[in-house]
């Protein structure tokens, strides 16, 4: 594909190009949350959306989050396309009725009669000293749910145009962002871009072993794939980018290429999405496996707060050299 | 009594017959035969609320209800026959066998649907009410809940937010004194419950849910001032359900001489029935010939969901996702 002109911007202005683009695009968008019209987001992802689009499609809310989902539903319902931001994934929990009773099934349970377009962006994730109640990765709590899309991008392009994709689509979304990562930059094409959900990535090719990872982990996972050049290792780095829907057949076809397999997340090992992936390749694949496969995870403690607990608990790119070695024995 | 006034009255009769007459072939004749999974929540006691709110709104607007709301669909409008099919499971019901007694819907007649998850349907009216304001189109959400769903946090929120956002919202609290076992006053620390809302600057009204005249006339008031003023309207009506919570309930909480003695001094369509002789609105054979007419309707509509057609096992598999989108 030929690349048109590129910027280099940070994963939360990426983030605030795509709701702007689509705030512009369809006046039955609407966003809103805790703070995110005034003030712009907590982590600036949404500055100056509300003096452009007005206090109508742009609102603040109280530090509701069972209203806050409840009412994206109930508009969802009737045709608008909103998107509610919940501050932190921790606060899913509060908002969980809304999202995993109510907007994942209404469809289903009433024989297909409604549509949901509804997107719920949340930033989980750890890294920044916040600890165990705003830290948590989540992702595994609604892929496991029927009629919910769970996207976790890891670079700005992903995420601006996965979440259009997002908003376009007539499904709940739970899109996850990662707040230790919303300065980081990246190249986002100029024009527009609408990444289809439920496609995945190679964002580097490689033919000794084939790391699959996501959100903020995908570039360590890339961080890590540099080392190992280094050292002669070369190491193919998947990004799912959408967890529900999932593209295995990419994995599949890596897993082909390499004959190994390491899943990296940020999320608790014990059954943390890793451990489906595995599973499926396991399932389908267990010929293309030349060793074992390996997860590169966080343990099963909650997120500490000190520095050195932190480090120690969230997969860092030396955990990802070291999985990668001990995949290839 | 003027004619308009006495067609209306006959008109709510009926509803408030079929819902009657539904719910006790649910009752009667599905629980014992098994002809249902699950449980049923029935509405029995509980008429006069459903058909006077229900009456009092606009074709369009929009009614969420509860686990208890087949009364609720029934004056709504939709069609006895489907909604049987549905609640045995059949293919042609009205969600296809997925949902079953407790997710009754009906996209065309603007209503949403049962929300089972108690208090749970408030955000969602919240919504459906932005999204009405944003339309401009004058149409409001009416919320149904039990005094139960009072002490939900989500009725909370959405009260504030409602209020807040000057949505038009209609919260329609039917009081039947019981949350499963519990009693009111083991589950409000007010018993005013028509104060519940004051604290977001929505005044309340309570309102003797067992007369559906006086149920029309303050629905009707209450949602002409939040269509006006998009702004939430909240009632509390008092009312009673003479049967169980649901159909295996034992009711071990209260006696059988309570419910009968509510039952013989409450029951919402012996109220209206006397009123109607009463004041010679209809002679007592044309209750008897209302009586006949609904119970054949709603026989006939049983007898022909009960021929239906199952759906296919792997029917399960589909309707999670929408195609497609923008």
């Amino acid at each position: 594909m030929a690349e048109g002109k590129l910027r280099n911007i940070t994963y939360a202005q990426a983030i605030r190009t795509a709701l702007r683009e689509e705030l512009k695009r369809d006046e039955r968008v609407l966003l809103f949350g805790e703070d995110v019209g005034y003030y712009g987001g907590v982590y600036g992802a949404t500055v100056g959306l509300q003096k452009e689009f007005g206090e109508d499609r742009v609102r603040d809310t109280p530090i509701s989050e069972m209203a806050i989902a409840g009412v994206a539903v109930g508009a969802a319902l009737a045709g608008y396309r909103p998107v509610a931001e919940i501050m932190y994934v921790d606060f899913l929990a509060h908002a969980s009725d809304a999202i995993v009773n109510n907007a994942a099934k209404w469809r289903y349970m009433s024989g297909e009669q409604f549509r949901l377009p509804v997107v719920f962006r949340s930033p989980g994730g750890g890294g920044a000293g916040y600890a165990a109640q705003h830290s948590q990765s989540l992702e595994a709590w609604f892929a496991h749910i029927p009629g919910l899309k769970v996207a976790a991008p890891g670079l700005p392009r992903d995420a601006r145009g996965l979440l259009k994709a997002a908003i376009r689509d007539d499904n709940p979304v739970v899109f996850l962002e990662h707040k230790a990562h919303y300065t980081f930059k990246g190249e986002v094409p100029v024009a527009e871009e609408v990444i289809p959900l439920g496609v995945a990535e190679v964002k580097r090719s490689g033919k000794d072993a084939t790391v699959v990872s996501w959100s903020k982990t995908l570039t360590h996972a890339l961080e890590a794939a540099e080392t190992l050049a280094g050292e002669g290792i070369d190491v193919e780095v998947i990004d799912p980018r959408t967890l529900q829907p999932l593209d295995m057949a990419t994995i599949l076809a890596s897993v082909g290429r390499t004959g190994r397999l390491i899943v990296a997340h940020e999320a608790v090992e014990f059954a943390g999405f890793g451990a489906e992936i595995v599973t499926q390749v396991v399932e389908r694949g267990l010929d293309l496996l030349k060793r074992p496969p390996v997860r590169v995870a966080a343990p099963f403690v909650p997120i500490p707060y000190s520095e050195p607990m932190e480090r120690f608990v969230i997969p860092q790119p030396t955990d990802i050299v070291a999985g990668v070695k001990r995949c290839l024995g | 009594m003027a004619v308009k006034d006495r067609e209306r009255l006959l008109h709510f009769y009926e509803d408030m017959l079929r819902i009657r007459f539904f719910e006790e072939q649910v009752r009667d004749v599905l629980y014992p035969q098994r002809l249902f999974r699950g449980s049923s929540h029935l509405a029995i006691g509980q008429e006069a609320v459903a058909v006077g709110a229900v009456h009092a709104l606009q074709a369009e607007d929009y009614v969420i209800s509860t686990h208890r709301g087949h009364g609720h669909a029934i004056a709504k409008g939709l069609d006895l026959q489907r909604m049987f099919a549905e609640i045995m499971g059949r293919r042609t019901g009205y969600d296809r066998g997925k949902g079953g007694s407790m997710h009754l819907a009906d996209a065309s007649l603007n209503f949403i649907g049962e929300n089972p998850v108690v208090g749970s349907n408030t955000p969602m009216a919240a919504g459906l009410a932005l999204a009405a304001k944003l339309e401009g189109n004058g149409r409001v959400a009416a919320a149904f809940l039990g005094e139960g769903a009072l002490n939900t946090g989500a009725f909370h929120e959405a009260a504030n937010l409602a209020a807040l956002w000057s949505l038009p919202v209609l919260f329609l609290c039917e009081n039947n004194l019981y949350a499963i076992s519990v009693p009111l006053d083991k589950s409000s620390a007010l018993q005013d419950l028509e104060r519940r809302a004051e604290a977001y600057g929505i005044p309340g009204r309570r309102v003797n849910g067992m007369r559906v005249m006086e149920v029309y006339d303050a629905v009707s008031s209450a949602a002409e001032a939040t269509r006006e003023r998009s702004f939430p309207s909240f009632l509390v009506f008092d009312t009673y359900r003479f049967e169980g919570h649901h159909t295996s309930d034992k009711q071990t909480y209260r006696t059988q001489e309570e419910a009968l003695e509510e039952f013989r001094q409450r029951d919402p369509i012996h109220i209206l029935e006397f009123e109607m002789i009463d004041d010679h609105t209809v002679p007592i054979p044309t209750t008897i010939e209302y009586r006949d007419r609904i119970r054949a309707e709603v026989d006939a509509a049983f007898e022909a969901a009960l021929a239906e057609p199952w759906p296919a096992p792997e029917d399960a598999l589909t309707g999670v996702y929408a195609e497609g989108g923008e």
